[in-house]
């Protein structure tokens, strides 16, 4: 039997518009199973983002079911998710969203605190996660005071400290130089290979290119699933993008 | 310019609250500034209608029989005749100098105990003639003048009114019973109790008698009118350093504006208006310090096409100034009607209240404090925000803190909970408004405090004096017009303390679009809804403590030396300790509500619009 970390069943969520509701994702069935990578690619405005949202609980669907673990979640409350998230959930955006008031290993640690890990303890995992992800001198650092790379990887951390079932990451790579693009593909790839299952959202056929599947979206609609097997397939998936236009 | 105002008309119809709400707050500021100023001129209309009427002075002199020492003695002597005599050539001197066109007087003026409407008092007794006066004839207001019998007063309106004294009655005066003919008005005193003590007109032929009894003169009184009504302050003046110290020489000018016994209310209302100013200014900053900041990237738009720093400040300003003039222009006008309603409880006015004319300089003062509130609240946030650089701009929301604060981290290390934390950082990353916010509560707070001893201390003083028949009847005419001072206090306290409330409320509306990204980063790792709200709770409520613990002492120095300071009677601020509590309580309970819808809605929001705004 799969043994799936993430389902979504029939989910949309649908805005209002100029008298006909705008579908930004419509009808999704997907799964994704325990250590696996999973990439969502899609043109602008198809419906990723908001995907990813509905997922983590950021968003409310408009019908359908979302399973996390075993348990359906998209009828949790407000609070009920963020409990949930707080255990299951790393999240990782493309404009990093760090707190501004937090230094660098603040922001790792306050997943920790909030599942009431001990100050020493949530400290030590965090530090250790900023030392594995190279950031440890940047610690005491307020994010502003941090590269775009920095910030993601300290973003990455904070999502990794209370070791989720899934972390998901909205284009981690939008907003860094190619430098830091790299730096976060090996990161991410070390991540996956820890057995972390991972969910990203991504316009970067680079970063598309470290998953197992790449799930494809147009208008609101997955319209492709394949699966990534290999170097061969996946240098085809950057032959094929090469001229890709995000 | 046309650009400057055109952007600044938009502004102001795309907010069209915060414009409303910064009219609201100048309006009531300007309005009590010009209450404060007009307030002294309700009575000016009705002493100028009597002033005609009793065809009044235009300086008024008296002359005493006594010297210095015998005035300081418990009790009077009879006066040195050589004395009286060289007082009444100083008088008649006057009555020649060049420009006097009429004289009234000299009239003799007698001191004696007596009894009025079952009171025993002291009284001047003026001594006039039956037949009206060149200057200054006293106008009746009951019954009639006198006569030249033997016998007969007429009492001053106020002295008869106060102690319900109709023409027939009786009074004593230096142990003789006379006959109530009537009672009248005059310019030439103030109403009694305004004038103390009270006085009575009668006779040359009863005053002989009053004299016999025991009445002592006490000098005599002369009034002119002269040819041009605006030299008297001049002729006083050039008289005045020659003249007896223990006489008077005065300018009808002065005596109208010390007719009215509107001091108590000038000094609340300016404290309440110089508060209120303090106050607006704090909103004035909020509110555009927190524009600044939601709109930083319009602002960058506007330079990136070419306007320059000082244009986009000059939209702030010009739309901020247009608000501050309509504000002192209804300030203008709302001040000046509303004051008759004021004054109309004075017991001492000559009729009628009546609005002043609006003069020049009340008008430049409620619009000059009208444009100080907004330039002082609004140039400094506005010269920030367009300053910053326009990449800046254009990229950010909220300016990101520097350093991490040092409280907030002694509060983590301290064991203090999550929430809590986070919201102290939040606090302590904008201490400016902060600041502004604790300074908008402290100044209501401040001003509950003032109303609140102001009202204990009237009336533990009126409670632990002995008063004798004839104070107990002053001062029950006087606490009709301090009840009505305390009262409007207390108005002016519940007005700041309520806008101090909406200030507390729109910096938390800024408070909370600042946070909101924060919020939401808080949920996606975790952070229950609840959690978020407490945090926000604890940024705003640090203010609130704050103006507590400020505006408390405030409120004490305040008081201390202002009211006390005019009122040397009342002593210094001694509320009870219960009292304290109660307002550092319910002040800060009044504030969270005012914070609490901001809060809940923050909550409500979901976490992804916030997330994905940028």
């Amino acid at each position: 039997m799969t043994n799936f970390v993430l389902q979504a069943k029939g989910l949309s969520r649908h805005y209002p518009g100029d008298g006909v509701p705008v579908r930004a994702v419509d009808t999704v069935d997907m799964a994704v199973e325990t250590g696996e990578a999973v990439s969502v690619m899609g043109p602008s405005g198809c419906g990723k983002s908001t995907l990813l949202h509905l997922l983590g609980g950021l968003e409310r669907p408009t019908s359908g079911e979302v399973w996390l673990g075993g348990q359906r979640v998209d009828r949790l409350s407000e609070t009920g998710w963020a409990r949930l998230r707080r255990r299951s959930v790393g999240f990782v955006f493309q404009a990093f969203h760090l707190v501004d008031e937090l230094s660098a290993v603040e922001n790792v640690e306050l997943p920790a605190l909030l599942i009431g890990a001990s100050r020493k303890a949530a400290r030590g995992r965090a530090l250790g996660l900023l030392e594995r992800l190279g950031v440890a001198g940047r610690a005491g650092h307020l994010p502003d005071r941090l590269s775009g790379g920095e910030r993601q990887r300290v973003a990455l951390a904070r999502a990794l400290v209370n070791e989720p079932l899934l972390v998901l990451a909205d284009e981690p790579t939008g907003n860094l130089d190619s430098g830091a693009t790299a730096q976060i593909l090996r990161l991410f790839a070390g991540v996956h290979e820890a057995g972390q299952t991972l969910l990203l959202v991504t316009h970067d056929p680079r970063v598309a290119a470290t998953a197992d599947r790449l799930l494809t979206m147009r208008d609101g609609s997955i319209v492709e699933d394949v699966r990534l097997e290999g170097g061969l397939s996946r240098q085809a998936l950057l032959a094929q993008v090469a001229g890709w236009e995000p | 310019m046309s650009m400057i105002v055109r952007l600044a008309w938009r502004n102001v119809r795309r907010r069209p609250a915060q414009a409303a709400l910064l009219l609201l707050m100048l309006c009531l500021s300007t309005t009590l500034v010009s209450l404060g100023l007009a307030i002294n001129e309700t009575g000016r209309e009705p002493w100028n209608r009597l002033h005609n009427s009793v065809n009044g002075f235009h300086v008024q002199a008296y002359a005493a029989y006594h010297t210095r020492e015998q005035l300081e003695l418990p009790r009077l002597p009879q006066p040195d005749p050589a004395n009286a005599a060289s007082a009444d050539d100083q008088l008649a001197e006057l009555a020649a100098q060049p420009g006097v066109v009429a004289v009234g007087g000299p009239w003799p003026i007698l001191f004696a105990e007596g009894r009025v409407g079952g009171v025993a008092l002291p009284i001047w007794v003026r001594v006039l003639d039956s037949q009206p006066a060149a200057v200054g004839r006293p106008l009746v207001i009951s019954g009639r003048w006198l006569d030249d019998g033997d016998g007969v007063v007429v009492l001053e309106d106020g002295l008869a009114s106060l102690l319900n004294v109709a023409p027939g009655d009786e009074v004593t005066l230096a142990g003789q019973r006379l006959r109530v003919r009537g009672s009248a008005m005059t310019t030439s005193i103030r109403r009694y109790p305004g004038e103390f003590p009270a006085t009575i007109w009668t006779n040359r032929a009863t005053a002989a008698h009053l004299r016999a009894s025991g009445a002592v003169p006490l000098g005599a009184a002369l009034e002119l009118r002269l040819a041009r009504p605006e030299d008297a302050a001049a002729f006083v003046a050039a008289r005045a350093p020659t003249y007896p110290d223990t006489g008077s020489l005065m300018a009808w000018e002065r005596a109208r504006s010390r007719a009215n016994g509107m001091e108590p209310y000038t000094l609340v209302l300016g404290i309440i208006a110089t508060l209120l100013a303090g106050l607006t200014v704090a909103t004035a900053a909020v509110l555009v310090t927190g524009r600044m900041a939601a709109q930083s990237r319009q602002i960058g738009a506007l330079k990136a096409i070419g306007v320059t720093p000082r244009q986009a400040l000059a939209v702030v300003l010009v739309e901020y100034l247009a608000v501050a003039t309509v504000a002192g222009a209804i300030g203008i006008i709302s001040g000046t009607l509303l004051s008759p309603l004021i004054g109309r409880e004075s017991p001492i006015l000559y009729g009628a209240p009546a609005a002043p004319p609006i003069t020049w300089p009340r008008a430049v003062t409620a619009f000059a404090v009208a444009m100080a509130v907004v330039v002082v609240g609004s140039v400094h946030p506005a010269l920030r925000g367009v300053r910053q650089s326009t990449v800046r701009a254009l990229a950010s929301g909220a300016r990101p803190p520097r350093r991490a604060s040092r409280a907030a981290r002694f509060a983590a290390i301290a064991g203090i909970p999550l929430p809590v934390v986070l919201g102290l950082r939040s606090a302590m990353r904008r201490p400016g408004r902060t600041l502004a916010n604790a300074i908008g509560l402290a100044l209501g707070v401040a001003m509950v405090i003032v109303g609140l001893g102001a009202s204990k201390a009237t009336r533990d003083f009126l409670a632990s004096q002995a008063m004798d028949e004839e104070e107990a009847v002053v001062r029950a005419a006087n606490a009709m017009l301090i009840d009505q001072a305390v009262a409007i206090l207390f108005i002016g306290a519940g007005l700041l303390v309520a806008l101090a409330a909406v200030n507390a409320m729109i910096v938390a509306i800024f408070a909370a679009r600042d946070a909101a990204r924060n919020h939401a980063i808080l949920r996606a790792v975790g952070a229950t809804p609840r959690q978020t709200v407490i945090s926000f709770v604890v940024a705003q409520l640090g203010a609130g403590l704050l103006g507590c613990a400020v505006g408390i002492p405030l409120g004490v120095l305040l008081y201390n030396s202002t009211v006390t300071g005019s009122a040397k009677d009342l002593p210094t601020m001694a509320l009870p300790a219960l009292t304290y509590v109660v307002v550092g309580l319910a002040v800060p309970l009044l504030y969270l509500m005012a914070i609490i819808v901001p809060a809940a809605r923050l909550a409500r929001r979901p976490a992804a619009g916030a997330l994905t705004y940028e």
